[in-house]
């Protein structure tokens, strides 16, 4: 490694860092920390945003009970949260045929089992519904679809996984959306298929046809004629005049609509979080660059003897000045590099609860500008800590520092 | 090849005044000769050492070194100037305690420009370290470092070396040894050796004695310090 220039420069930088490794990794870590927080604050946030609003199955807009139009939409499309209410099937029949609506499916909520929803709805909407522009719903082979008057479910790859569930398998529905041993179904469901993953939170439910829910043991004989909700993908600017009507003239019903920039409120409702957050991670940038301005200076008080020597042996000011900033750079590097690290394991982990918790599946790690920028604060950080230790080095005195100790 | 001329090194003593410590009309080494200086603690030795090898400039004067004028570098050019043509010696080694014995001569050879493994180990070899290579100063006795430092100094054939009280941290077999390779080494490379010892009967071993009471004209004040 030791070769006249750059390569003498780098030895000599990395002898110094590992001379001392400790407090060298400390101040590595402490930026690793830093980074990588602000990293997943920021970036976790914009990808679950992202994530969630490609994840609402196709559809434009849900029309529900009148309430919140945030809970109508985790309610209907995420099957999170309590259904605010049931809508009569008038409603449903009613905006199937109004001019703009292209396709409507009513859904019924209600039921669960072993703690996983139970939705009621139409089976056309595996056959005739695109979830992603292009792609209709698929189902395992050896399965198929439930039919309309049948007791038969259509089971979330997630749930078949988590539950074991194969097609033939019958099972007890359990009243209300948590699990409750209790409070068993006498109906008897058997499954017929399987659906294949999807990455939204269809895959987290098991479907049954509406009926099924509307008329299950035990439950109250208005809802024989009602649904939770209507999805709905609209034409042109059907959600202009639908908003007009529902939400703003009509009083009995709740439109929510559109469904990115519901969810997107939802999102900038968490920015005091991301500020907050933001805020602590620019605390502990700044504690490590200070922990690398202190042990640049510990490491010159201990080195400046040597890098007399280094000068005697022909050294340059200027090559002595490179090897401070080097090992800066180099703490800040490997910051940097543990910061990716840090991303990397808390993108992992909140992919995984997001997925376990809504289904939603969470794209891939993306190297984009953000990363880049954070790259260029910490080398900018690392030169910065470093730059009065490199001075001190520029100035050390020869003939001064190589008197014999005594 | 070493032409001294009209040398002046003063200090700013107490009271802003200016102190001549070095003050040399004429001194020259040929090429290949070997010579020792020997002069009273604090009187300005170390400080001409520092002159010669340009890690010091003189406030007046000429140093010439194989027709190079020394006083007209640049600090740069004159640090350039030192790792390539002149080695140097210490009392207390100066080893880099990091490095390994190896290591410590490749980085002199490092800053001279050219790297040669193969010869930073064959230097080690002759003084003696060949098993010793990936040893760091302190598992090496001090007769060893200063065999290292040895080979530092003249791993890259300098023209001159200067050997500041080389044998004064050892004992007297150690000292004989080191010395004996020095001059061995010098005489192989024909690098002119300038010895500077308290030592009368290092100093008689040499055919060129130099007594630097005579050769200094300056007279420092008592009590300031060797730099």
């Amino acid at each position: 490694m030791i070769r006249p220039g750059l390569g003498t420069v780098l030895f000599l930088a990395v002898k110094g860092f590992r001379q001392h490794a400790f407090s060298s990794m400390v101040a590595s870590f402490t930026i690793a920390l830093a980074a990588g927080l602000f990293l997943s604050t920021y970036k976790i946030k914009e990808e679950a945003n992202r994530a969630f609003a490609n994840a609402s199955g196709g559809f434009d807009a849900v029309l529900g009970a009148r309430g919140s139009k945030l809970q109508l939409i985790l309610n209907a499309l995420f099957h999170l949260e309590a259904s605010p209410g049931n809508l009569s099937w008038d409603h449903y029949e009613t905006i199937k045929k109004t001019a703009g609506v292209r396709e409507a499916f009513p859904i019924a909520v209600g039921d669960n089992y072993l703690g996983y929803r139970l939705v009621g709805t139409l089976p056309e909407l595996f056959t005739d519904h695109q979830w992603r522009p292009g792609e209709n719903y698929e189902v395992e082979k050896g399965g198929r679809i439930f039919t309309d008057s049948a007791k038969e479910a259509l089971v979330g790859s997630m749930v078949a996984q988590k539950l074991n569930l194969k097609v033939g398998d019958r099972f007890h529905p359990y009243h209300g959306l948590t699990y409750k041993e209790e409070s068993k179904h006498k109906d008897i469901y058997v499954v017929v298929g399987l659906l294949k993953p999807t990455g939204t939170p269809a895959d987290r439910v098991i479907w049954i046809p509406i009926k099924g829910i509307q008329m299950m043991e035990g439950h109250d004989q208005s809802m024989a004629q009602s649904v939770s909700a209507v999805l709905l993908s609209l034409k042109g600017a059907a959600g202009f005049s639908l908003d007009l009507k529902y939400n703003k003239q009509g009083d009995r019903a709740t439109l929510a609509w559109p469904v990115a920039s519901t969810l997107g409120s939802f999102f900038n409702k968490l920015n005091w979080f991301e500020e907050i957050l933001s805020l602590v991670a620019s605390l502990v940038a700044f504690i490590g660059a200070m922990i690398i301005w202190s042990t640049l200076r510990t490491v010159l008080n201990e080195r400046i003897r040597e890098f007399a020597i280094l000068r005697c042996l022909g050294a340059s000011r200027r090559e002595l000045t490179l090897v401070v900033l080097s090992q800066s750079l180099l703490m800040s590097l490997i910051g940097a590099l543990g910061s990716l690290l840090c991303y990397f394991l808390i993108h992992k982990v909140s992919a995984s609860l997001i997925r376990e918790q809504t289904g939603v599946l969470m794209g891939g790690i993306v190297f984009d500008q953000t990363i880049l920028a954070t790259f260029a604060a910490l080398t900018l950080i690392g030169l910065l800590s470093g730059f009065l230790p490199a001075f001190q080095a520029y100035r050390v005195s020869l003939s001064e520092n190589l008197k014999p100790k005594t | 090849m070493l032409e001294v001329n009209q040398l002046i090194k003063s200090y700013q003593s107490i009271g802003n005044q200016s102190t001549p410590v070095v003050r040399v009309e004429s001194f020259s080494i040929h090429s290949g000769e070997t010579l020792a200086m020997h002069g009273e603690s604090g009187s300005g030795k170390t400080t001409f050492l520092n002159l010669l090898s340009g890690i010091l400039s003189p406030d007046q004067g000429s140093i010439s070194l194989n027709g190079t004028e020394l006083c007209g570098l640049s600090e740069n050019q004159r640090d350039i100037q030192r790792a390539r043509t002149i080695g140097y010696v210490f009392q207390s080694f100066h080893l880099l305690q990091s490095c390994t014995a190896l290591e410590n001569v490749l980085l002199a050879m490092s800053f001279a420009g050219k790297v040669e493994r193969e010869w930073a180990e064959e230097m080690l070899s002759r003084v003696g370290l060949k098993d010793r290579l990936h040893y760091k100063p302190g598992e090496l006795s001090m007769g060893q470092q200063q065999r290292v430092a040895l080979a530092r100094s003249l791993a890259n054939r300098p023209v001159l070396l200067l050997a500041d009280e080389p044998t004064g941290n050892l004992d007297s077999r150690n000292a004989q040894e080191v010395l004996e390779i020095m001059r061995n080494l010098c005489l192989e490379n024909q690098t002119s050796l300038l010895l500077v010892s308290h030592d009368e009967k290092i100093v008689s071993s040499f055919d060129r004695q130099v007594d630097w009471a005579e050769l200094n004209q300056a007279k420092p004040l008592s009590g300031l310090e060797e730099v």
